[in-house]
Order: C-alpha cells, then structure tokens, then sequence
C-alpha cells in the first residue's frame, strides 16, 4: 500500500500551479461549461487552450505522433486535478474533442481522418472545437433510440433529423454525430454509425438553449438535407453503438480528478470565508454547525479523492474500471450537491446574486455552483443510470429495466 | 501509488477470514453475548497460537515486529466476522501505548505476556459523561507516601472482568494534570461490574477505591497523560475503523446475497431499482470507508501527518456503519429484525464502535480544525 505520487508527477503539479498563478490572476473562478456563454469568456478559453497546448498539457495523454507527449495516467490525473482547481478555461475546449474525438479517431477512424482532424485539437485551435451529437428528444438515457436518419446517396450521406442538448454546438467547428444508418434491424443498438460533420455545412440550424440560469451551453440541432461525403464515415457503418461505447470509456477517468479539483478550490474558498466572515461578533468558522458541516463536506471531499486514485491506479495497471466510473460519476454529483448546498448557507443571502455581478461573494462561485449542479449531474448520464451501471457490473444483479 | 495488499497481508487476510468464520460462527457469538466471560479462553489461546497478539510488538519483546497496516488488514477480517474478545484491548489498545510511552523496564516485562498470551489488558479513560473527552476525567490519583492512590470510576471499559491490567487516566497533582497509571486488576480496591450493553461485549463499569500503585507504574511522563490519550485517539480510532470497515462489508456481502435469493412479485427483490441503488449506495459508501481507512493507517505509519484523515475515518465509520445495518435490515425486510438472524449481531455493535474513543461530534470537530476552521 502506497498513496504517494512520484516526483515527476509533483513537478508537474508545481509547474500547472505556477502557470495558473500567473495566467489566471485577476481571474474569477469558472467551475464548468459556462466558458462556452458568453463571447469573451469563450475567446479566453481559446486563448488558454492554445497555451495550454503549447505547455504538451492540453492532451497529455495521446501518443507524441498525434500531439500528445504519451503521459502516464497518474500524470494525466495531477493534471486534470490541479488544472480544474485553478478552473483553468479552454482546459476541457468544449468536451468533445479532447474528451473523446482524438482517442476515437486514433482508434477508428482512417489515416486521413486521423491527419486532417486530430492536430487543430492537440494545438487548440478553433478548428479543433468539437460538438457531440448524441441525444435526441426521445433518445436521452435510453439512447440507443435515436432515429436521425443518414441515407447513403452515392457518395453522400443525407442527414435528417434533430438532436437535442449538443454542448458547445454554437462554437463548435465540427460535429461527432451518432446517426441512423440502418432501420431494418433486431436490436436497436445496431445500424447506428459515427459520422463528422462539417458545422458550416447547408441545412444545419442550431437553436440556443438557455439554462435557468441563463447560461447558453447547450443547444438544439437540426439537419435538414445535410448533406456529407461517404469519407466522413468513421470505423464501420453499423457498428457505431460499439465504438462509442468505447470512447465513453476516455472521459471515465478524468470524471473525479476534474470535479475533485473544482470542489477542492471551492471548499477551501468557503473556509477562507468563513473564517474571515463574522456572525455576531464571532467568525462563521467559530460556529459547531458550520464547523460540523464544513468538516463533513471535507471527509466527502477525501472520499472523492480517494475513488479518483483507485481508478487512476487500475487503469495504469491495465485494467478497465467500468462500475468505478459510474459510481465516481454518481459520487461527484453527491458532492456537488452538498458542497453547493453548505456553501449557500455560509454565504447566505448573498448565494443568490447573480455570478457575475459586483456585489457577488467569492466572484459568484457559489452561486455558479448552486446553478449548475443540477444540470451537471444530469450530463454524462443521471445519477440513476450511473447506478444501474453499478448494479449490474459490480453487483451482478439483475437489469431492471 | 499502490492500493493492493502485498503478498503477506493478502495472506494474512484470507487465513483470518478463514480462521475466524469456523471458530466464531454467528450462532456461537450469540451464545457468548450471554456468557459470563464473554469469549472463547479456547479461540483466544489458538489466536495467540497463530502469533496474532504478537503481531505488532517488535521482536525483541517477543513478536513478530510486523507494522500497523498488517494489524489493520487483521482487524478488518475480526469486524467483518465478529470476533468477541480482549484482542482488540489488548492488542489495540493498551501494546501500542506500552510500546510507546512504555519504560525498557516496562515493555521488557508486559510484552512478551501480551505477545504470549500471558496477560490480557484494557483501556481505562472514558467516565461518568460516556464520552472520549479529556475535560471529563475526574478519576484521582493522589500522593500516597511513595506511590499513589486511585480513586474515581471509569466507565465502557472493554473486557475488564477479563484483564491482568488497566492502563487508567488520572488526574494528578494541584493543577489536575493529566497521568496514565499501570493498574493491576487484581489490586485491592478494584471493583469490576460487566455492564449490559446491547452487543453484551463485555464492556464493564470499574471502580477505583483506594488502589495503590507505585511510580514505577506510571506510563509515561507524570503530567502528560494526554499524550497517551491523544495517541490512542490515533492508533486505537484507526483501527476502530478498521474492525468497523470489515463490519460494513460483511453487512453488505450478506445483504446482496439474499437481495438476489429473496422472490417477491416472481422476481429477485435485487432487480427492483428501489432495492437495487439502496445497495449500490451501500456499496459506494461501503469502498469509501475502506480506502479512507487503509489512506490514514498508510499516513500513519509511514510517519506523515495523519490525525485529520484518521478523524475523518472514524466519523464517517460511525455514519456508515449505521447506515448500512440499518439500510440491509430494511433490505431483509421482518426476518432481518430476528434474533436468529445474524445482520442483529451487527446492528447491536453499532453504539459500542462508534462512542469507543470518542463519537462523530468529536472527530468531526477534530476535521474541521484540521481543515482550517
């Protein structure tokens, strides 16, 4: 038994923490997706990725032929942990294509795929934004029932249909789609594929869709006769559902490192206010009930940790967490939730104003949060299909649905 | 970074486990629940065998100088399968003390008796409030020619009826600090009641009238018996939490299987989602405590900074705990609220683990001191 990291891996911590201190100063905290709202936090962001890549970080883990510098996964989660505490923007350059497009074309796509869309990613430039088209209005967390169709027509695909909830659509230079390609089929997980789509092309329409909160991240998208070539085609028509089911597996390990990090500069934020905030005379941090709160949000906190390393751990040693990554997943909303919750009843009143406005405490941090966690435990899958996962993989009981 | 076992405490794991199961069936610590003594003399004696009570106690004393994480792994399998006894006062509570603040003269002589079998021992500090708390002890030990005298009650003191000793926190001199005493139980003035607890786990109410002890018995310095509290609240919480850990597993192991054996609406209850996530939260909280537990004796022993992630251990064990009994009984549905069923066993423990050396209030108070509040 052993929870040390390597000095290797310590030196880097220090160099991202040093980065962040001088390229971030002045700079509120961004906890999440809200970077893709508004124009000049997006060209921020932008800004930042292509520093970020220029430091070999933004895409640490790929192979140096693609852009990457063949990072170990324990290098990979100091990263994603330390850069998500600085809430470093354009770390995450709208999900898609760090998260999941490069290690799918690595491992599906053709060698022309392969040259003409991985480097704009590793480089983080515009052209390497990417959007995830996968949910529909009646497809969510029964996903396989998509039915945007692709009708091969010579050598085109035309594209019908509409897709719901695509982050980053409205930035986005490309679009991963997961169309239907065949409807004659026993299992609906089949005769779904994997196709690029260029975001510019005729026929296209995105349609904001605006959060509660009023943060535009994710969007309706419409294919009206959209036409792409044959090439776009990534891996085998048909077996789509297969491929993507393995390039979810890219974004499981960074899941607890990233929300581990966020939560960790936020728990550490909310002491720092309650220690300087005074109630009656006496600081907030004085208080047994803030106290016994704070201290449970922590031991939450080192839990989370703790499940990122185990599966950090497993996968360097060739293992494939799958039950892990789902009850991470779960986990982090757990946490997220309470943090949010403890951290409006420390700021009280002011949890409330707006993120953005002057009088918001610890640059609206909290208030951010407390917007954003409901929508962030949805994404990526709800807590119950999280669960699911967890009941059949690990539990070995019976699918319930 | 390593989470795995290495090659002799996988061993030792899965030779307790083995080990504990066939002598200490459940039906067999119900019995004992009721017994007098409490435990098997018989068990005790082939754990003592098996090197056990030696485990950690270094090798010129007699044992085998193993570390505290292979005593953690140990106790973990003794929670996981109840294992009645003075082991863990013995062992836990009152070895580790010796070997710290003990006098060469003192570790020479109760070492090797607690590595052998010889001699079985207990912790004596909580009083009259019922909690792990410093501000309470008002147990006297006053000047008395060249020794002292003992005076006041001690109370949850596991396994006393059994003990040769006691180590006794005691407050000395004008100002009332604080100083640890070795007491032998067969002293005059030593009076032992078992108490009734709900586990019958041999926990005992023990009075001090007049006991006479030397200086030779004191246990470390006179006036800094906090510091053998404060290190007990380390080493003896760890491996609280440990004994809990292996408790909650076995909850859960036993809970799983009959959620997929037990038909109801011609299906396994484990297929229903409502009993299905109960599990799966079960399970995460379950992991959880594990890691928190091996992360804070690993702090621990390798000599890095370790009480806050020890408070945390402790007092998320006594939430978990909790929970999870009372999640699996309500996943067993009536049967599970039986005294011939065995998760009972576990839910009767659930006080006597989580207020040994001091509750949730306490631990939660220690972590947000840690974390800078």
């Amino acid at each position: 038994m052993d929870f040390e990291f390597s000095e290797k891996e310590e030196q880097l911590r220090k160099e991202i923490r040093e980065f962040a201190r001088r390229e971030m100063a002045g700079r509120e905290l961004i906890t999440g997706l809200e970077e893709e709202s508004r124009d000049e936090d997006w060209e921020f962001a932008m800004q930042m990725s292509r520093k970020l890549a220029r430091k070999g970080w933004l895409t640490m883990a790929w192979p140096k032929e693609y852009g990457g510098r063949d990072a170990s996964f324990f290098e990979q989660h100091v990263y994603m942990d330390e850069a998500s505490y600085w809430g470093i923007p354009g770390m995450q350059m709208g999900v898609s294509g760090i998260g999941w497009v490069g290690q799918s074309l690595m491992l599906f796509g053709n060698d022309e795929q392969r040259k003409k869309y991985i480097p704009p990613i590793a480089a983080g430039e515009p052209d390497g934004v990417w959007c995830t088209a996968y949910s529909e209005p009646n497809a969510g967390s029964d996903f396989a029932n998509i039915q945007t169709r692709a009708i091969r027509q010579g050598d085109e695909y035309v594209l019908n249909g509409q897709k719901i909830w695509t982050s980053c659509a409205h930035r986005a230079r490309w679009c991963w789609l997961a169309v239907r390609t065949d409807v004659d089929v026993r299992k609906k997980q089949h005769g779904i594929s994997l196709i690029i789509v260029d975001m510019r092309s005729p026929g296209i329409t995105v349609k904001p869709i605006y959060n509660y909160a009023g943060v535009h991240i994710f969007n309706e998208l419409f294919f009206d006769n959209v036409k792409v070539p044959v090439s776009n085609l990534v891996g085998t028509e048909n077996r789509g559902w297969y491929q993507l089911m393995q390039s979810l597996a890219f974004e499981r390990h960074s899941v607890a490192p990233q929300f581990y990090g966020t939560a960790k500069r936020i728990l550490e934020i909310v002491i720092k206010y309650a220690a300087r905030t005074k109630l009656h005379g006496r600081p907030l941090a004085a208080d047994p009930l803030i106290r016994h709160k704070l201290a449970e949000r922590a031991i939450e906190l080192e839990t989370l940790r703790l499940f990122g390393y185990e599966i950090t751990w497993k996968l360097s040693k060739g293992q494939i967490p799958i039950y892990e990554a789902a009850r991470n997943k779960a986990y982090c909303d757990f946490v997220m939730q309470r943090m949010a919750i403890t951290g409006s009843e420390v700021t009280g009143a002011f949890s409330q104003v707006d993120m953005w406005s002057k009088w918001a405490k610890l640059d609206g941090a909290i208030t951010r949060l407390y917007m954003m966690f409901p929508g962030m435990s949805i994404a990526a899958g709800t807590d119950e299909i999280q669960k699911n996962i967890v009941g059949q993989f690990k539990l070995g009981l019976p699918r319930p649905y | 970074m390593d989470f795995d076992l290495n090659e002799q405490q996988q061993m030792l794991k899965t030779m307790a486990g083995d080990f504990l199961a066939h002598e200490y069936s459940k039906a067999r610590v119900k019995e004992l629940e009721k017994d007098s003594l409490g435990y098997d003399p018989g068990t005790q004696a082939k754990m003592v065998e098996l090197g056990w009570t030696g485990l950690i106690v270094p090798e010129k004393y007699g044992g085998s100088g193993a570390g505290l994480l292979d005593l953690v792994i140990l106790v973990e399998e003794m929670g996981k399968n109840i294992t009645p006894g003075p082991f863990f006062s013995t062992v836990a509570l009152c070895a580790l003390p010796l070997m710290k603040f003990g006098t060469e003269r003192q570790k020479g002589t109760f070492l090797p008796a607690i590595a052998g079998g010889q001699s079985l021992w207990s912790l004596a500090i909580t009083e009259e409030s019922g909690r792990y708390d410093i501000r309470d002890i008002n147990c006297r030990a006053s000047l008395e020619g060249d020794g002292y005298l003992i005076n006041g009650t001690k109370w949850f003191v596991q396994f006393a009826h059994a003990a040769d000793y006691l180590i006794v926190l005691c407050r000395t001199g004008k100002e009332g600090e604080l100083t640890t005493f070795i007491v032998n139980r067969k002293s005059p003035g030593v009076k032992v009641e078992r108490i009734p607890t709900t586990a019958g786990d041999g926990q005992c109410k023990v009075r001090f009238n007049n006991v006479r002890v030397t200086a030779r018995d004191v246990l470390g310095r006179i006036g800094k018996g906090s510091d053998l509290f404060n290190y007990s609240m380390q080493t003896g919480a760890i491996l609280k939490c440990a004994e809990i850990s292996g408790a909650c597993q076995a909850v859960l192991d036993m809970t799983l299987a009959y959620a997929k054996e037990r038909v109801q609406f011609d299906q396994p209850i484990g297929s229903f989602m409502a009993i299905q996530h109960k599990l799966v939260d079960m399970l995460t909280e379950v992991e959880g405590l594990q890691y928190m537990v091996y992360y804070a004796a690993w702090l621990l022993s390798s000599g890095r900074k370790a009480l806050t992630s020890i408070s945390m251990a402790k007092a998320k064990a006594a939430e978990v705990y909790q929970q999870i009994c009372i999640d699996g009984i309500k996943i067993h549905g009536a049967i599970g609220f039986t005294m011939d069923h065995d998760i009972g066993c576990y839910f009767r423990r659930i006080k006597s683990a989580e207020f040994m050396l001091g509750g949730r209030d306490l631990y939660l108070s220690m972590v947000a001191d840690g974390i800078g509040l």
